[in-house]
């Protein structure tokens, strides 16, 4: 099996309501996306997309997306799809670094490989872990009342596990917010407080060694350093998310004591392939996981959600989907869809979804090989 | 002042002769960027990366996606004082720090020039009158590395930096690093450089068998951990290139004590204002500084020349002349190497006049 060609395509998604990132960061009412569709001779064609969240999130951009599968893509024409680590080193040869670009290749190869071996991502990945994983609710940061309220709303829906906006320059507020949530907050029920890395080491000791929470505190600080000095003055445990992007961070996290548990999130690691890595050594070292991605579709939602539905469940603590926070659908009825706060994939070979053609509309770019 | 134009020159630089590193990696025709900035008030700030191919996490066709997704933060900005207009485009764009680091040494460039100075005078001013260079050798047969060494020990040279690793052969890289110590004699400082391509074995083989030779490590391996390894080792002294890029990196490699020297490469750090800081944490450190850049032409070469010649002495081990390594040269005005050594010029900002006919139309506008 040989790759004939890869297409792509710009699409802009609407956001339901608008965005701003923790600590005054920008405003944003759109995400940025870009989908890959690698066709094969032999006629199959494999999905992947890639969303960064905004562009002030993390060192991510569409713009930098797309112009870094320019140089990745032609690479890959001719090639056999179905060796996804032996392509992941090629690309990382072409170009070094720029994870976030090449993960939704790398989730169109793994769709590629499910759909030749006829089974789904998750069984490559090393099996289902039951039927459906929990996914989190986001509470946006407000005032004690306003989160209350949300948390009671999402309860209402479903969910039982709850990531709730805090991280600002006022502790007392923080300390407020917290201790609201926490009485509002059933026996069943996990909130993450994520911080987005928003305090100084001081303020997120002051905040964390108040409060009586029995939950998680996620990216309270800036850098890995900063948070692990945290973690070794609380009683608190954290999970680190932006901090962490090649396998040596999370070593590194590791040997530091710095957390009890990380976002594994595809986008941001290089695609499911890193991912894996990741969640394997999470296994290993006995971290729990959020698993899901930074943004973007049912498609995105539905690749991290492969990887989530293969964790051990004494490993995982959620998923996410990011459709809920978009206008469009690209694929309704199809892939990973909230059952009242459960997530489960449909029984399909590959990923298992793909986006409508009426709704992509032409691609931005397309690469083959080039005429003899 | 306030910016009202941004254009972007894709310019292909051809080595003089093609440098060979581990790991299949060469640099024989590279595309560097050159970043023009115009103002209301006539002036204009010039800016330039040049990424080295499969090298480090930056491409040159990288560097336009992310000036057009901070356009908007500069048109109408106010370039002088660049700190505060790098934060804000900080905020609007995470990383990629190699892009910004074209557009903040323009913004240097245009805040000098609106003080009248020499753009060595803000960065600390003249702490000595020009900088030692370095020679690059390119990784080929040993014979042939010797006499690239003696022709730059002929023109003033007395530090060189031979590439190793590019066959894989621990054996060829001791008798490089043997033939190159006999072609120069003692004294020089000579960096064996691997870029990274070395396994920790065949790097701890090399240096110990080469021990006499009396040579300095440089990045032999990848991470930071195995190169303070092979330091152990080997007990020979340690430049880190790749794995330092930032304050959390450099702290990082003097913890872990393989900090000897370290490359203040403008475009790892993200311009001339993160390579200022790292110069200035690189003092407190006392470790050794290269100031230069992956690669490049007459502007990178005179931002970096004005950085190093505002570093004391005894902490600058060297600069590089990019621009002598290269055709054509952007700016006829540049910067060049003089009995082994580079000054930048005394004109206001980085005091290169680029050759607007061989720039030609620009390939990338923001007005």
């Amino acid at each position: 099996m040989k790759i004939a060609c890869i297409e792509v395509w710009q699409k802009r998604l609407p956001l339901k309501e608008p965005y701003f990132l923790s600590g005054g960061r920008l405003r944003f009412d759109a995400l940025d996306s870009t989908f890959v569709r690698i066709e094969t001779d032999s006629g199959l064609a494999g999905w992947g997309e890639g969303c960064p969240w905004g562009h002030s999130y993390l060192p991510a951009f569409g713009g930098g997306l797309r112009a870094a599968l320019d140089l990745l893509a032609p690479g890959l024409v001719g090639r056999d799809p179905r060796q996804v680590e032996v392509l992941g080193r090629a690309m990382d040869s072409t170009l070094p670094g720029h994870l976030y670009a090449k993960a939704p290749l790398d989730i169109a190869l793994w769709d590629l490989l499910g759909q030749s071996a006829g089974l789904p991502i998750y069984a490559l990945l090393g099996g289902a872990e039951g039927d459906s994983v929990p996914v989190n609710s986001s509470v946006p940061t407000g005032t004690p009342a306003q989160m209350v309220a949300a948390l009671e709303a999402a309860r209402a829906e479903g969910y039982r596990v709850h990531s709730a906006k805090v991280g600002g320059s006022d502790p007392a507020l923080d300390i407020a917010r917290i201790e609201a949530l926490e009485s509002a907050r059933q026996a069943d029920e996990q909130v993450t407080y994520d911080v987005n890395r928003a305090w100084t080491p001081a303020l997120a000791l002051e905040v964390m060694n108040a409060v009586s929470a029995g939950g998680w505190f996620e990216q309270p600080c800036e850098t890995l350093d900063q948070c692990a000095r945290v973690r070794r003055q609380t009683r608190q445990p954290i999970m680190l998310d932006e901090c962490l992007q090649s396998f040596q961070d999370h070593l590194e996290a590791w040997k530091g004591g710095a957390c009890e548990g990380v976002k594994v999130k595809p986008n941001r690691l290089g695609g499911l392939t890193r991912a894996r890595r990741v969640r394997d050594l999470g296994v290993a070292v006995g971290w729990r996981m959020h698993v899901e991605d930074v943004g973007g579709t049912v498609v995105a939602d539905t690749a991290a959600l492969h990887l989530t539905l293969s964790t051990p469940a004494e490993h995982r603590l959620g998923s996410w989907l990011c459709q809920r926070h978009l206008v469009d659908d690209p694929a309704p009825g199809r892939g990973a869809r909230n059952r009242d706060g459960l997530v489960a994939l449909p029984d399909e070979p590959g990923l298992g979804v793909a986006p409508e053609p009426d709704w992509l509309g032409a691609p931005l770019a397309r690469y083959e090989e080039a005429a003899p | 002042m306030r910016i009202t134009r941004i254009a972007l020159h894709l310019v292909p630089l051809t080595s003089h002769e093609t440098y060979v590193m581990a790991d299949g990696k060469a640099c024989a025709e590279v595309e560097s960027v050159i970043l023009r900035l115009d103002s209301d008030e006539g002036l204009t700030g010039w800016g330039e990366v040049c990424p080295i191919p499969r090298y480090l996490p930056a491409y040159a066709r990288g560097v336009i996606p992310a000036i057009a997704e901070l356009a908007e933060t500069l048109i109408g900005a106010d370039p002088v004082g660049p700190e505060a207009l790098m934060a804000r485009c900080e905020a609007a764009l995470q990383g990629h720090r190699y892009a910004k680091s074209a557009l903040d040494i323009a913004l240097w460039d245009l805040t000098a020039k609106a003080a009248g100075l020499p753009l060595y005078r803000l960065l600390g001013g003249r702490q000595q009158q020009s900088a030692p260079l370095y020679h690059s050798i390119t990784c080929v047969a040993p014979a042939r590395m010797a006499e690239i060494a003696v022709a730059a020990r002929e023109q003033g040279i007395a530090q060189f930096q031979a590439k190793l690793g590019a066959d894989g052969d621990w054996q060829a890289d001791v008798a490089r690093l043997r033939a190159v110590r006999e072609a120069v004699g003692p004294g020089p400082l000579i960096y064996a450089d691997w870029n990274c391509g070395a396994s920790r074995i065949d790097a701890i083989r090399v240096a110990r068998a080469a021990a006499e030779t009396d040579v300095m490590l440089e990045q032999p391996c990848q991470s930071l951990e195995a190169c303070a390894e092979v330091r152990r080792a080997s007990g020979l002294p340690m430049k880190i290139d790749e794995a330092a890029h930032d304050t959390e990196s450099l702290l990082k490699a003097h913890g872990l004590g393989c900090l000897d020297a370290v490359a203040v490469k403008l475009s790892k750090f993200g311009g001339l204002g993160a390579a200022r800081r790292a110069r200035d944490l690189c003092l407190a450190l006392e470790s050794a500084m290269i100031v230069e850049d992956t690669w490049g032409s007459d502007i990178a070469t005179a931002a970096l020349a004005h950085l190093a010649v505002a570093t004391p002495q005894r902490a600058l081990l060297a600069a590089c002349d990019l621009s002598g390594y290269v055709t054509p040269r952007v700016a006829p005005d540049g910067p060049e190497r003089s009995a082994g050594r580079l000054a930048p010029a005394e004109r206001p900002g980085l005091g290169v006049t680029p050759d607007l006919d061989l720039l030609g139309a620009p390939d990338a506008v923001f007005a």
